[in-house]
């Protein structure tokens, strides 16, 4: 399952960013975390999905830009993922993020080419959060929440393949188009893919390479089940250690101390 | 500080996921990815492209100086589309991809139709109680003909009370230096506007169709779509501006004041004045004429923030100098109204005499039909063809017609964005049942104009002797300085 942006149609009124927000049960009051020069806000933990605002020369041309993770056919944060936490779904092209699995590491936001993965920093037990393309909605045959939201034509969801070749129908067929499907081979192509009548590089698209991220990785990678495993078996080690101190003061000091309970601070 | 835990509960549950992770990774087993435990309204259910009657939402820009949204309150029901688009033709009425700005005539249609609250009004209430605070400002208010028929509605009031003494009571118990009536200003605006169409009927045939242009929807609406057709604008001011630029000349120097140190406050039906007060084109010697505009709902607001209740509050009559109105001036708040008054003192400013009994009473320009046409036997001018339009999808379609002939069959056309006229504003309370309102406001208001002592514009007495203190008279130079505008063509903004 792919997206195909078309920017031209997009009128800026930030109903896809709404559908994402309700969707995912995201806080509509958090204050944005990244404010750009120009304005425009960046995507942040309660932001999976934002619209930037461009303007042309002459103040014509007035653009807006929906911005996600771009859901990569070979995504770098999943192969910089040592505990699997993010994963590309075969059936839905989705790269998800699976909280269980996550130890916190926060790789997958260095590996990111579009530095697209946020982390909660005000949550107790923070996870990475980014734009899921609502996986348990395409894997029942819905379109994204942000698509279904979009009534402008600005977002269309279906097969790469046939969304490519629509997207190349679309510019051949009109000369404001440029030539260039950002995210066909973009790091080695992704499900979401954007065609413009404004150059990319105006619109804050990043210039990446071809080649893809996860071609550097993949020694790294058969290391993993191992490395998690000897994680997985220190930090157990390190709550037996503290339940055994634990257990001995308890012991020694007033039973009533109960230092499992939250303190007021 | 709630979010504290101690260090041995945090180990355990690092460690506890970190077993739990090892074990589901292990198992092939990834638990539930993250997201998705929200909701969508059902019209997004599915593959989303099928067609459904409502979907979506208006953009509002950042910079709209009438709306703002609030995105927690957006439920994505698409109520706003459907009065952008179907009732004010503004919505989907121009190409993609954009050009330089998110079209919107700022009708705030679309506030009242939004059913959870998310689009408001950009509020002016804490700028206007700031004035109220500072000493050193004059701050005059004006009161428009729609809000006195629709305040009461804030305060339980049935539909269609009449509460302008109340309103006049209230706004001095809240502070206000000068109560003066938005309806005055509606009278001033007739004798300009009067002796501008008589004067184009006769000598400037090309401007004829003569458009009028009280209200700042349609104008806009006009320089987005029709700008071919803005010299046939009347380039009289909105009574707001034509109240503001006299308080600020004419009051000023009377009272003795500095200018820049008067305030200008409106109460009115509309979120389009909002835009109108900030338009450059209006300026007097580089100063606005109006600074601030609030809604019906914000009075309503700011009244209560200052615990006046309109149902117990002393009734009071506006100050003098710029607050006698007559029953022309006051039914301005209805589709029609402006026509209605405006005939009366053409009638008169042609003959010497006041009009028959039944242009007093001129029933095939009233009420809610989307446009309605009439013909006025005016002596010595001939039959004026008259038609009245309101909501400006209903513009958008009689224009084209007139663009398809090649010929207009009305000498005079009156464009009101709202459907209803001003007292269906984008402002204006919201109710249960907004037909039946409008109904009852628009009775009200033409009961304000059957009980008024005077009918026609040019009887009130304060306008005849602002002319002689003042203005001279109507199209004088001063006149055309304070009182007459100019219109920019916003073709560009939207168009190729
Ligand atoms: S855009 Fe970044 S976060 Fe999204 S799949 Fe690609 S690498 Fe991963
Ligand atoms: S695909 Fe789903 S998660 Fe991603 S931006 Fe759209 S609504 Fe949000
Ligand atoms: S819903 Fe569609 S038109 Fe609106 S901002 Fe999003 S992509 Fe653009
Ligand atoms: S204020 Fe009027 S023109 Fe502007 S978005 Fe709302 S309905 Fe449309
Ligand atoms: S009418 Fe209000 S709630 Fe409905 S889509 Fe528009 S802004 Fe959202
Ligand atoms: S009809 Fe009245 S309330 Fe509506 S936009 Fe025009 S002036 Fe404002």
């Amino acid at each position: 399952m792919a997206v195909l942006v078309d920017i031209t149609k997009c009128i800026g009124c930030e109903g896809c960013t709404v559908a994402c927000k309700r969707y995912n049960n995201l806080n509509f009051k958090a204050k944005p975390r990244n404010v750009k020069d120009d304005g425009n806000v960046e995507l942040d933990d309660n932001r999976w999905t934002v619209i930037q605002e461009f303007h042309g020369e002459k103040n014509d041309k007035l653009r807006f830009v929906k911005k996600q993770c771009l859901h990569c056919k070979e995504p770098a944060c999943a192969s910089a993922c040592f505990s699997k936490a993010i994963q590309k779904d075969e059936k839905t092209g989705a790269v998800v993020y699976y909280p269980d699995l996550c130890v916190g590491c926060r790789y997958c936001l260095v590996a990111c080419p579009y530095s697209i993965p946020k982390y909660q920093w005000n949550e107790q037990f923070p996870q990475v959060s980014k734009c899921q393309m609502c996986s348990e909605r395409v894997s029942k045959g819905d379109a994204p929440a942000c698509v279904s939201a979009c009534t402008t034509g600005a977002l269309m969801s279906g097969d790469r393949d046939e969304l490519l070749k629509k997207a190349h129908e679309i510019i051949n067929s009109d000369s404001r188009y440029i030539n260039h499907v950002y995210g066909e081979h973009e790091v080695g192509g992704a499900e979401w893919l954007y065609i413009s009548d404004v150059p990319f590089e105006e619109l804050g698209f990043k210039d990446v390479s071809n080649v893809p991220v996860t071609s550097y990785t993949k020694s790294y990678l058969s290391k993993v089940p191992g490395l998690a495993a000897c994680w997985a078996l220190f930090l157990s080690g390190i709550a037996f250690y503290n339940y055994r101190v634990d257990k001995n003061r308890n012991q020694i000091h007033d039973p009533h101390d109960n230092d499992d309970q939250d303190k007021e601070g | 500080m709630s979010n504290k835990m101690s260090r041995r509960k945090f180990l355990k549950v690092v460690a506890g996921s970190g077993v739990l992770g090892f074990g589901v990774m292990a198992s092939g087993c990834k638990g539930k990815p993250s997201g998705g435990d929200g909701w969508v309204s059902s019209q997004y259910e599915g593959k989303g492209d099928f067609p459904v009657n409502l979907k979506g939402r208006v953009a509002i820009s950042a910079t709209n100086p009438s709306i703002e949204r609030d995105d927690e309150k957006c439920i994505l029901c698409g109520q706003c589309v459907d009065a952008c688009k179907n009732v004010m033709g503004v919505y989907g009425n121009y190409p993609l991809p954009l050009k330089q700005e998110i079209a919107c005539v700022g009708c705030g249609q679309c506030v009242m139709q939004c059913p959870s609250g998310a689009i408001t009004e950009k509020s002016h209430v804490r700028k206007v109680l700031d004035a109220l605070d500072d000493d050193t400002k004059h701050v005059v208010v004006q009161t428009a003909p729609a809000t006195k028929v629709s305040l009461g509605e804030e305060f339980g009031m049935p539909q269609g009370t009449s509460v302008g003494k109340k309103m006049a009571g209230a706004l001095k118990a809240a502070g206000f230096d000068s109560v003066f009536d938005t309806c005055f200003a509606a009278d001033l605006t007739i004798m300009e506007e009067a002796s501008e169409f008589v004067h184009r009927l006769t000598k400037k045939k090309d401007e004829i169709p003569h458009l009028t242009s009280c209200c700042p929807g349609w104008v806009k609406y006009c320089e987005y779509f029709y700008p071919e057709l803005m010299h046939n604008l009347s380039t009289c001011k909105s009574p707001q501006n034509m109240l503001g630029a006299t308080i600020k000349s004419f009051y000023a120097d009377k009272m003795g004041i500095n200018p820049s140190n008067i305030v200008n406050v409106s109460i009115m039906p509309c979120t389009a004045k909002k835009f109108e007060v900030g338009r450059e084109e209006l300026e007097v010697d580089g100063q606005q004429d109006m600074d601030y505009v609030l809604t019906t709902r914000e009075l309503a607001v700011l009244l209560k923030h200052k615990g006046i209740d309109l149902n117990t509050v002393a009734e009071a009559e506006y100050d003098s100098v710029l607050g006698e109105s007559t029953g022309a001036g006051r039914i301005f708040g209805a589709t029609g109204g402006v026509t209605e008054a405006a005939v009366r003192t053409a009638y008169y400013l042609a003959t010497g005499s006041n009009p028959p009994a039944d242009l007093l009473d001129w029933k095939p320009i009233r009420g809610m039909q989307s446009v309605k046409e009439a013909v006025a036997s005016i002596p010595g001018v001939g039959a004026v063809n008259i038609a009245v339009c309101h909501g400006l999808e209903n513009a958008r379609q009689l224009l084209e017609g007139i663009k398809a002939t090649g010929s207009s069959k009305w000498q005079f056309i009156e464009f009101m964005a709202c459907p209803g006229g001003c007292i269906g504003g984008g402002g204006q309370p919201k109710s249960m049942d907004a037909v039946e309102a409008k109904k009852k406001r628009i009775e009200a208001i033409y009961k304000e104009d059957t009980g008024a002592a005077k009918r026609c514009s040019h009887d009130n007495a304060e306008i005849q002797s602002i002319y002689k203190d003042f203005f001279g008279k109507p199209l004088s130079e001063k006149a055309e300085k304070y009182l007459h505008t100019t219109f920019v063509n916003r073709h560009d903004r939207l168009f190729d």
